[in-house]
């Protein structure tokens, strides 16, 4: 019966590392909060600001997910920065919000911003029999885009959750922050002259 | 229990040669405090980097809590910017070049690459261990980075391709670690190995030059993740595959077995002088070929004349072996269930012990095996020599003239351990010698105290195919009614075949091509229906259910793992 135990604990374990080693390893398994604490952004929104140098705007987890929604991960790379919602009505990965350079809106409907200093465009690709679309948020050096795949029948719970728990930081907020933390001695940015 | 006379057989009974007379000296015992003959150790180098890696939590621990990771940050970001200061297109060109190593695909293509040189090379403990680094490796290295939550470096152009979070940085961990990982698997130790070691110094130089040149890591970064990077396969390969247990080579011979030259040498005769008054001149391997569970020496000592020699033999005995012998008790037990009524041993001593004791228990009984001299400890609790008379000059029985008096001698032998209560369970050519007409049973490992009589059977059975393969099926047969009645002749057929003989025996009958199983059961007056192999307890069922989950969540692993361990 030893054997059994031992074999029974090394499958738990190796369990255990495969559920730790499934997916990609730089994968940020804490949301990107807007505020993190009294000091400002979460470590997750400043990657996000690395990832796309000129971006002008970082999106952000502003409030609490309602119940049924998760935060999925967050992958920030050289070049684009997204991470994805997860809802036990619509699905894993119902939605994603990708932070990149530039996006292609051809084809899309422009509607009034909720954001200052942003345009927002609109293309829903499918309403039946799930919704799917995307939505985009054009800014100086930068664009959001949320993509919206929801497996459930009532796809505006997902719409309006992109609008009220996505937000929006200022780069030139981030900037501050980090020059505040650092003491005055190191900026988000290289600045004009700097290597 | 008393000690029975020689076993009688139908052609008288069998004398039993004293052995040979040893010179022997005062014994010594070792003091408290003094470090037993080979004692165990990880490397000086390998303390190092367990130190320095423990050096580096602490480091995280102390910074996190103090909330100083800026003062680390102003540092970083100056070398940093003193290496952008240096930057121009030929030289970003290179870097960009020279980072190769520790991207995602070249770190894909050496895991890939490893796990395929071992598959083939089949050496499957550093393909585990291997495994395993790799898992540990990635898995702390991607918890770290989520839980310091370091930002990429500031005020300075991030260059070239980078994912997440930079403390401790991902890709040179992952990379130093397979780097290490492949210079424990793959190179020998010595001369090779240490030039490898120099090599891997150079290729990580120029990939963390190179992602200091571009800005990918903060300099504390590339030095958190070397130094895990090391330490992680360093402890891994030099605790569960040692070299001088298992050793990296690329030429035949048996890889279970142990190197006995250099400090094992030295200890092995410097122990058997202090526990057992022995003088070894020589201690070399001996019939490798024969064993699998433990590594038979010859050992060369003074014998009892003036100026003279002679040998005993010496089974050494460590970790390595009680865990293959737990991995075949498993596979008998998956195979066979409930019949094979055993429980692995779970430390060399208790192996050395319980062999010891059943030589002492077959020499009592009055059986012609190899007399036991006692038990010597070379690491306590992982390495012991089992010391016995060695048989000089007896042959195996495949090689060595069989009549009926060795015939009669191998059915006595049979009969004894049915008296006795005890069943060999390993009878083979190989364990059955001849010197000057007497028999010797040797290899007494499997032996085992009230067996199942299913395994008593067994016994029968394959003494006399071992005996029929030299003589026939008819002479064996007739000479076995002398001793057993036809039931007892028709039950052990009965409960042999296949599987329940040993691998060399089945080889060796496949050889002659004749099938001296089918010739026996002919001879028989009557035949017994075959003993079923296949009995199911719960242990069984457990144990089965057990390891095919753990053979699926392996899968499972290396499928998930193959694709991209990054």
């Amino acid at each position: 019966m030893r054997a059994a135990a031992t074999a029974g604990l090394l499958a738990v374990l190796a369990g255990g590392l495969l559920t730790g080693c499934a997916g990609n390893s730089t994968a940020i398994t804490d949301p990107p909060l807007c505020r993190a604490d009294s000091d400002g952004a979460g470590s997750g929104v400043i990657l996000m600001a690395q990832s796309v140098p000129s971006a002008s705007f970082v999106p952000c987890i502003g409030a609490a997910l309602p119940l049924g929604w998760d935060f999925h991960h967050l992958i920030a790379r050289n070049g684009a920065a997204r991470f994805w919602l997860d809802s036990d009505r619509d699905g894993q990965q119902a939605v994603e919000v990708r932070l990149t350079e530039s996006c292609t809106t051809s084809g899309t409907t422009e509607i009034p911003s909720d954001h200052d200093g942003m345009r927002r465009f609109e293309r829903v690709t499918r309403i039946n029999p799930t919704y799917a679309g995307t939505r985009y948020y054009v800014f100086d050096g930068g664009c959001l885009t949320v993509s919206f795949s929801l497996a459930g029948d009532d796809p505006g719970e997902a719409l309006a959750l992109a609008s009220q728990v996505v937000g929006v930081v200022a780069r030139s907020d981030l900037q501050q922050q980090v020059h505040e933390q650092s003491g005055g001695r190191l900026e988000l940015d290289p600045g004009e002259g700097s290597p | 229990m008393a000690t029975l006379p020689p076993v009688a057989t139908a052609t008288g009974a069998a004398a039993r040669p004293a052995p040979p007379a040893l010179r022997r000296v005062r014994r010594r015992r070792r003091p408290s405090g003094e470090p037993p003959p080979l004692p165990r150790h990880l490397a000086k180098s390998g303390k190092w980097w367990l130190a320095a890696s423990a050096g580096v939590v602490v480091a995280w621990i102390v910074v996190a809590a103090t909330g100083s990771v800026s003062h680390f940050d102003v540092v970083d970001t100056r070398v940093l910017q003193a290496f952008a200061q240096m930057r121009t297109a030929p030289l970003t060109r290179a870097a960009l070049i020279a980072g190769g190593l520790a991207t995602p695909i070249a770190v894909y293509v050496l895991w890939v690459a490893n796990l395929a040189i071992l598959v083939v090379l089949r050496r499957w403990r550093h393909l585990f261990v291997w495994f395993g680094v790799a898992l540990v490796v990635v898995a702390f290295g991607s918890l770290m980075l989520n839980a310091l939550q370091r930002p990429r470096p500031y005020d300075v152009e991030l260059l070239g391709r980078w994912s997440g979070y930079s403390m401790p940085s991902l890709p040179i961990t992952v990379l130093t670690a397979f780097l290490v990982s492949t210079l424990y698997a793959l190179v020998p130790a010595g001369r090779t190995r240490t030039v490898g070691k120099w090599v891997i110094c150079a290729l990580l130089a120029i990939t963390a030059l190179s992602r200091l040149y571009l800005a990918q890591d903060h300099p504390t970064d590339i030095v958190a993740g070397a130094v895990l990077g090391v330490a992680v396969p360093l402890a891994a390969f030099r605790l569960l595959t040692p070299n001088d247990v298992f050793p990296v080579r690329y030429s035949r011979g048996r890889t279970a077995h142990l190197d006995v030259t250099g400090a094992r040498g030295d200890a092995i005769v410097r122990a058997l002088q202090d526990q057992l008054g022995l003088l070894a001149t020589s201690v070399e391997p001996f019939n490798l070929a024969g064993s699998g569970g433990s590594t038979p020496l010859r050992i060369g000592v003074k014998s009892g004349e003036a100026a003279g020699e002679t040998f005993v033999f010496g089974k050494l005995y460590a970790a390595t072996h009680v865990r293959s012998d737990r991995w075949y008790k498993l596979g008998r037990t998956l195979l066979y269930g409930r019949l094979e009524d055993e429980q692995p041993f779970h430390s060399p001593r208790r192996l050395v012990q319980y062999e010891d004791y059943v030589l002492h228990l077959l020499s009592d009984a009055g059986l012609a095996v190899p007399r036991p001299l006692g038990i010597v400890e070379i690491t306590p609790e992982r390495e012991y020599v089992l010391v016995t008379e060695f048989i000089d000059g007896a042959r195996e029985i495949g090689d060595a003239e069989v009549d009926e008096r060795i015939i009669d001698q191998g059915l006595s032998i049979v009969r004894r351990l049915w008296d006795v209560g005890m069943a060999h369970r390993d009878i083979k050519p190989a364990n059955v010698l001849v010197r000057n007409g007497t028999m010797f049973l040797i290899d007494t490992a499997f032996a085992e105290v009230r067996p199942s009589p299913w395994r008593q059977a067994v016994d029968l059975a394959n003494m006399m195919l071992v005996l029929a393969l030299r003589t026939d099926a008819e002479q064996v047969y007739r000479r076995a009614r002398l001793q057993f009645s036809d039931e007892e002749i028709a039950e052990a057929f009965a409960a042999t075949r296949g599987l329940t003989m040993p691998s060399q025996l089945r080889h060796l009958l496949r050889e002659q091509g004749r099938d001296l199983h089918a010739q026996f059961l002919q001879l028989l007056p009557y035949r017994l229906p075959p003993v079923r192999i296949q009995r199911w307890s719960w242990r069984r069922v457990i144990l089965t259910i057990a390891t095919l989950f753990a053979a699926l969540l392996a899968a499972l692993i290396l499928v998930n793992n193959l694709g991209q361990p990054l």
